[in-house]
């Protein structure tokens, strides 16, 4: 829209026509502004204006009803130094890893699988969207069960291999192990569906090429499936740093307890608490709503990082 | 349909109108609280007796009662639009839990002496009602449930393991934490790979409950590194140490299946987790029985309805609250939703009386009754539920990592003083 070329004003307005040069693109066409305004109108009352008084916020201290109370950047200095929070980020970014590194990979073999010529591809596509539309608090609890220690399903399995049980969700690698694990089954189908589009936009002329060349399979994937999903892998791989940074739901009902603790602790060690979490813990287990905004701002930092690795790797590849 | 240019433009420009005009308008007419005659009542599923709510609909006819039952994290839904000052309920239900961190903002509520409350005074535990009443002697809270904390035990498994099994029996020789534990060793020697308890997080957090203080004092002091906490953590490292907790999380599957297969056959809880062990195992109908608490009495939970500052008729409100929480309906309340009555005269009633069929035919109110009038009064601080959180998040280590008990105190009480620096406590 930006790009498009100035539309004349519609010929009833003589008088705009006669303005030298008119006053700059805004007055010219403040019809095509104001059309589009909805959106930033909305945009400033349910977007930024939150995002400005959470910087406010982030200055105080507030228990969320009483006054605010002037605090400089000493929250923010409590936050450097607040191990708990780093500890959340080391959690959040495992986890994330251990989500996505199997599931993108997992989805790519699924895809690829789909691609090729299989009966009932339509239900495939129907099964592996699936998960990612049922509700995550549902599949939380399924997966409580799954990772429970003496009657879960995992251990079912480990035991049958002649392995020792895991009390998966009591220790801090297990917890992690089930969250992303969660994570994965929920995403993998998302992922291959949009693989799967990116699949077919690929022409065949080059598979038949290869063939020829006397590529197999595996060569064909690596040298030639790959390199032209490039566009495809980066843009699932931003969105599952987004989900992932951000995730909250899964460890909150996969770690919840019916004992008087918090239900934002991530269980032993902390070890499921990420960052979000502890964000929900801080402001309202604690009603330290100024603190709650100044780890929401850390929060932030660190999305941006993640956003600036993922935009360089993206204009590398314009080059 | 064809869409001109204009036409669009038009259409864009309408709508922004419409979402100016919208906006505009709905900043000037939202109302503080309730409007007209409707006065709305907010609470959470199972908060009040719904029957009892519904009959209040048709008793108070002056005013459009409009109960709404909030659901998810009630306090924050409360805060936030007490904060936003626009839909307050004229009434609403506050948690127990969350009392001590609404008393700061004691004046968002109307003060319930000014209302007449201090006459109905003799009618209400004298514990229960301080506790809705904030330190400047401003009455927020009107007592609904409290929550007297026994112990749930299997008496089949105690049984088995030679252990006494009678309810009276277990209150007189399960008195003292010693004991206590004592019966532990002995279930753990008789029967092997059964634990009293599921962890030791339940021993720690009704000791403590035992207690006339917490974590934070009324002069902002921590104090959460004095006797009552550490004979606490003591206590609880001590279970561990004896062999008598296993290291299952309470309300996990695996804790639930232990449970019904009697490997966990004991429960430290607030009369309200009756509901919660009917509801977890049902096939052991007949086998549990409610004793008291070795130790002393606890509270743990157990709630409040306020009149907020929107309210525009408070004396109607006050007149409503005071029927729905008097103690006949406290009766009903308890025979509906499990909510045991702050009222002692509700104790007599003879709903209250009627035998338990999942707790063996016992007549629980005799255990409960003498558990609510026994408990002790605490302060409780809003910086509690933070100053309590490290201390809690260290014994999980030692119960689920085995942490060293030692280190672990320290690493709570370094976490502790840096909190308390962070949020003024000293």
């Amino acid at each position: 829209m930006a790009t498009a070329p100035p539309i004349a004003p519609p010929a009833p307005v003589p008088t705009r026509k006669a303005k030298p040069g008119g006053s700059g693109p805004v007055r010219r066409h403040w019809r095509l502004y104001l059309a589009i305004s909805p959106f930033y109108l909305l945009f400033l009352c349910f977007g930024l204006i939150p995002v400005g008084f959470s910087l406010y916020l982030s200055l105080h201290r507030w228990d969320g009803l009483g006054k605010m109370e002037w605090a400089g950047l000493s929250q923010y200095r409590y936050l450097l130094g607040d191990s708990q929070f780093w500890h959340a980020i080391g959690n959040t970014l495992i986890i994330w890893a251990m989500a996505t590194l199997p599931m993108l990979f997992i989805a790519m073999v699924c895809a690829v699988m789909l691609n090729s010529a299989v009966r009932f591809k339509n239900f495939y596509r129907f099964a592996y969207f699936l998960p990612n539309v049922t509700s995550v608090v549902a599949v939380a609890i399924i997966f409580g069960s799954v990772f429970s220690t003496n009657f879960g399903l995992a251990n079912a399995v480990l035991e049958g291999l002649g392995l020792d049980q895991v009390a998966w969700l009591n220790t801090p690698w297990g917890i992690k192990v089930a969250i992303a694990s969660l994570m994965t089954w929920q995403w993998t189908g998302y992922n291959a569906i949009i693989y799967l589009a990116g699949l077919q936009t690929i022409p065949t002329e080059l598979y038949e090429a290869a063939r020829v060349d006397g590529a197999g399979p595996v060569q064909t994937f690596f040298r030639i499936t790959v390199p032209l999903m490039r566009p495809v892998i980066l843009f699932t791989l931003v969105v599952s740093t987004i989900t992932g940074l951000q995730s909250f739901s899964e460890p909150q009902v996969l770690l919840q307890t019916a004992s008087n603790s918090s239900t934002f602790a991530g269980g032993p060690d902390n070890a499921g608490q990420t960052m979000v979490l502890y964000f929900f813990q801080q402001t309202f287990d604690n009603n330290d709503f100024g603190y709650g905004a100044a780890i929401s701002w850390g929060i932030f930092l660190i999305v941006a990082v993640f956003a600036i690795i993922n935009w360089r790797l993206v204009q590398r590849k314009g080059k | 349909m064809h869409l001109s240019r204009r036409g669009l433009l038009r259409a864009g420009l309408a709508t922004s109108a419409a979402a100016a005009l919208g906006g505009a308008t709905a900043s000037c007419s939202v109302p503080s609280g309730s409007t007209g005659r409707t006065m709305t009542l907010w609470y959470w599923t199972g908060g009040l007796s719904d029957k009892t709510v519904a009959e209040a609909r048709s008793r108070y006819t002056d005013v459009d009662l409009k109960p709404v039952q909030i659901g998810g994290y009630f306090r924050s839904k409360l805060l936030t639009t007490m904060a936003g000052r626009a839909h307050v309920p004229d009434i609403t239900g506050l948690k127990g839990e969350d009392m001590a961190s609404y008393m700061p903002n004691a004046d968002q509520f109307v003060d319930l002496r000014t209302l007449g409350a201090d006459r109905l005074k003799d009618q209400y535990l004298p514990w229960k009602w301080d506790q809705g009443t904030a330190p400047d002697g401003r009455m927020i809270g009107f007592p609904i449930d409290t929550g007297p904390v026994v112990q749930y035990y299997r008496a089949d498994v105690f049984d088995r393991a030679g252990l006494p099994s009678d309810p009276t029996e277990v209150g007189e020789r399960l008195n003292t934490w010693e004991h206590f534990f004592d019966a532990g060793e002995r279930l753990r020697k008789r029967l092997p790979g059964t634990y009293l308890l599921s962890d030791l997080l339940s021993i720690f957090q009704t000791v403590v409950n035992q207690s006339t203080k917490r974590f934070v004092d009324e002069d902002r002091n921590f104090i959460g590194d004095q006797k009552h906490v550490t004979d606490a953590w003591d206590l609880a490292i001590e279970a561990r140490r004896r062999g008598i907790v296993s290291n299952l999380v309470s309300g996990t599957p695996d804790f639930n299946s232990a449970t019904e297969s009697g490997k966990v056959p004991s429960q430290l809880n607030a009369s309200w987790a009756a509901g919660d062990l009917k509801l977890a195992v049902p096939k052991n109908k007949g086998k549990w029985r409610v004793a008291l608490l070795p130790g002393g009495g606890a509270n743990n939970g157990g709630s409040f309805l306020a009149i907020t500052k929107a309210c525009r008729e408070p004396e109607q409100a006050f007149e409503i609250i005071t029927w729905l929480l008097n103690p006949d309906n406290q009766t009903r309340g308890f025979v509906d939703a499990s909510l045991f009555p702050s009222t002692p005269a509700s104790f007599e009633r003879k709903a209250m009386r009627d035998p338990d069929p999942f707790f063996g035919g016992q007549v629980t109110i005799d255990v409960f009754g003498p558990a609510a009038e026994k408990i002790p009064i605490a302060y409780n601080s809003p910086y509690d539920i933070a100053l309590q959180q490290p201390i809690v998040d260290e014994l999980t280590k030692v119960n689920s990592l085995g942490k060293d008990p030692d280190q672990a105190w320290k690493d709570a009480m370094r976490k502790c003083r840096r909190i308390a620096d962070h949020l003024g406590v000293s």
